[in-house]
């Protein structure tokens, strides 16, 4: 998988690339407008991360270009700004999803493999983990090929976990994700304790391994090891 | 009051007065220069009278206008006026004369002659006065209601035209104040004064926004360099030492973007830069978020009551109905007990949120204000954004308690 990122701050740009690097896709870098556009008139990618508050030129505009050049490509805008008139500009003119800065890296990871997925369907909806089966098309989990039942909170956790596996993931970085704008970060968010038994308790019953490993009880992480 | 009508009336009021002297003043003149004709008219009776006695030698009686009689000595000397009130048996009424008497010798032979003339009748002179001076102030009044509307029509149409445009000129919208150019010198000025200001004031205003939104740029992306750099810290796996230290900093730093966020939103709601393009349901919203919450609250204990008796639907941003509830919302969960209750009514025109929690009333006065905090990890901003979000939608919102914790939305009634 090519990505291009493009990002004027080298700092933010080399942690998301680090990071991407990690997480096994290709990736090019634009610090600038003119070089985001010459690189996207003459490569083909995958995803672009574009955040559009770029010094010498409206990251939107990069939009058309885009467009132009890379109709299989999935869009993220990234920007600063939380505002309701750029998400909708940027949505309206093709992009697939729109993150406000500052952002978790693992939620860009999830919302990057959610566009591929509904890009490229080609057998990329399913999602397998050893004898976990997540079939994201019609949201159902099946372990040792017999379907469990989950309620969407449970289902979004563990496509989260399972999509960031490896990672610690803190509690509060959890439930941002799952209720993401409905969250005050003042909350004691020790309730995502209920859906965590909850998912364990559903797939210890169907006789699946319980990944989910608690880090010093404070974070979370999805392994084998 | 209108301009005009505040013109027409002072008008009016000085015109009756000024007609109100000048009726009275008119009347004393008119009663005198009535009276010195008769006087003279008189005068030159007598001196007639005189002649014919002296040349004729015949006394001429004609009552009431001519009473001569022979006397036999002069009793008293010279001649006097007197208004006087003589019976008129046609018509029934007294009727005013002028006297004129005097005793005069005339050809050796004393007379005593009394002369009377009638005069204007006071009545019939204020009826005329008083008519005339009506008929005046009417027509005046006519000619100038008809002047002051014509004025209206042309003058101050574009005066009113204008008005019209700064009543509905909008910061938030991209237009410029286009003020219509009159002949008058007065208004002229003011249109100039009126654009330089909203000029300066339109600029600040962008500005202000811009640099509110700017300092949150620009602290945001810094706060992310921070945050990647902690998270990568983090799956490092540095031992529960050093991992606790940089969880406890990644929460801080995301208590503060959220700080940041919320300053900025409170920023954008006082701007009025959402706009009202939904009609919020809140028994809808209320139910959504509820199952949305269940989590939050089995683990805290708590007991959901509702009632919902009529539905409350409010003309909202979709966006700040969401936050406001969620911020009640998190509210009544934050400052609550173990097994304790939420209560959710809404009936027509009225949403109810209570909570159950400690035992101190809190201050209806503070509480909505900014930085208000009901705990050490709150911000203090939760309620100051709710309040903020009712004021722009025409909502009022205020605290009560008696036995539970209870925040009541209102239609503002007012607007």
């Amino acid at each position: 998988m090519k990505l291009l990122i493009i990002e004027d701050e080298i700092e933010l740009l080399i942690a998301i690339s680090n990071y991407l690097i990690k997480e096994n896709y290709l990736c090019e870098l634009a610090d600038n407008f003119a070089s985001a556009r010459e690189k996207l008139s003459t490569n083909a990618y995958d995803l672009i991360l574009l955040d559009i508050g770029l010094p010498d030129g409206n990251g939107l505009e990069l939009l058309t270009t885009i467009k132009e050049h890379q109709e299989k490509a999935g869009v993220i805008i990234v920007s600063a700004k939380n505002s309701s008139d750029d998400k909708i500009g940027g949505l309206d003119r093709g992009a697939d999803d729109y993150m406000t800065k500052p952002f978790e890296l693992a939620e860009l990871n999830s919302r990057i493999k959610a566009i591929l997925r509904r890009r490229r369907f080609e057998g990329n909806s399913v999602i397998k983990f050893h004898e976990m089966a997540i079939h994201t098309d019609n949201k159902l989990v099946s372990i040792h090929r017999k379907n469990i039942k989950l309620t969407k909170k449970e289902y979004d956790l563990l496509l989260f976990l399972l999509i960031n596996k490896n990672r610690i993931l803190t509690k509060e970085t959890i439930a941002e994700h799952l209720w993401q704008d409905n969250i005050d970060m003042a909350d004691n968010f020790d309730f995502i304790y209920t859906h965590l038994n909850n998912l364990r308790n559903k797939i210890k019953n169907a006789e699946g391994t319980d990944y989910i490993k608690t880090v010093y009880g404070m974070g979370y992480r999805f392994t084998d090891s | 009051m209108k301009f005009l009508t505040k013109i027409n009336r002072s008008y009016f009021i000085t015109l009756t007065i000024v007609l109100l002297i000048s009726s009275v003043l008119g009347y004393l003149i008119l009663h005198q220069v009535i009276l010195n004709e008769t006087k003279e008219a008189l005068l030159g009776k007598v001196n007639l009278l005189k002649q014919q006695i002296s040349e004729v030698g015949e006394i001429p009686n004609l009552y009431p206008e001519i009473e001569v009689k022979k006397i036999h000595r002069l009793d008293k000397l010279g001649a006097t006026f007197k208004e006087i009130f003589i019976y008129n048996a046609e018509e029934d009424e007294m009727e005013p004369y002028l006297e004129y008497s005097a005793q005069e010798k005339i050809d050796d032979s004393f007379y005593s002659i009394q002369l009377r003339q009638s005069t204007f009748e006071n009545e019939d002179l204020v009826v005329i006065l008083a008519l005339t001076m009506s008929l005046l102030l009417l027509s005046s009044f006519v000619i100038l209601f008809v002047i002051s509307w014509r004025i209206n029509k042309t003058t101050w149409a574009d005066f009113e035209q204008n008005l019209a445009e700064i009543e509905n000129f909008d910061f938030n919208k991209k237009t410029t104040l286009h003020l219509m150019n009159s002949d008058i010198e007065e208004f002229d000025r003011l249109n100039r004064v009126l654009t330089k200001l909203t000029q300066k004031l339109k600029s600040d205003y962008i500005s202000l926004r811009e640099f509110a939104e700017d300092a949150s740029h620009e602290i945001q992306t810094p706060l992310s360099i921070v945050r990647f750099t902690l998270d990568e810290i983090l799956q490092l796996n540095p031992g529960e030492k050093i991992f606790e230290k940089v969880v406890v900093s990644i929460n801080a730093l995301k208590r503060l973007s959220a700080l940041n966020e919320n300053l900025l939103l409170l920023t954008k709601i006082e701007n009025k830069q959402f706009k009202a393009d939904h009609t919020i349901s809140f028994t809808n919203l209320t139910n959504r978020k509820l199952e949305e919450f269940d989590a939050v609250l089995q683990m805290k204990k708590l007991t959901i009551e509702t009632d919902f008796i009529e539905d409350f639907s409010v003309s909202m941003n979709q966006q700040l109905a969401e936050r406001m509830f969620n911020n009640l919302f998190s509210n009544a969960t934050h400052h609550n007990m173990e097994n304790g209750t939420i209560k959710i009514q809404i009936k027509k025109n009225e949403f109810e949120i209570c909570n159950s929690g400690s035992s101190n009333t809190l201050n209806n006065e503070t509480i909505f204000n900014r930085f208000a905090r009901g705990n050490s990890k709150s911000h203090g901003l939760g309620l100051a954004i709710v309040k903020n979000i009712c004021n722009t939608h025409s909502l009022d919102i205020h605290y009560t308690k008696i036995d539970l914790h209870c925040f009541t939305i209102q239609r503002n009634k007012y607007k």
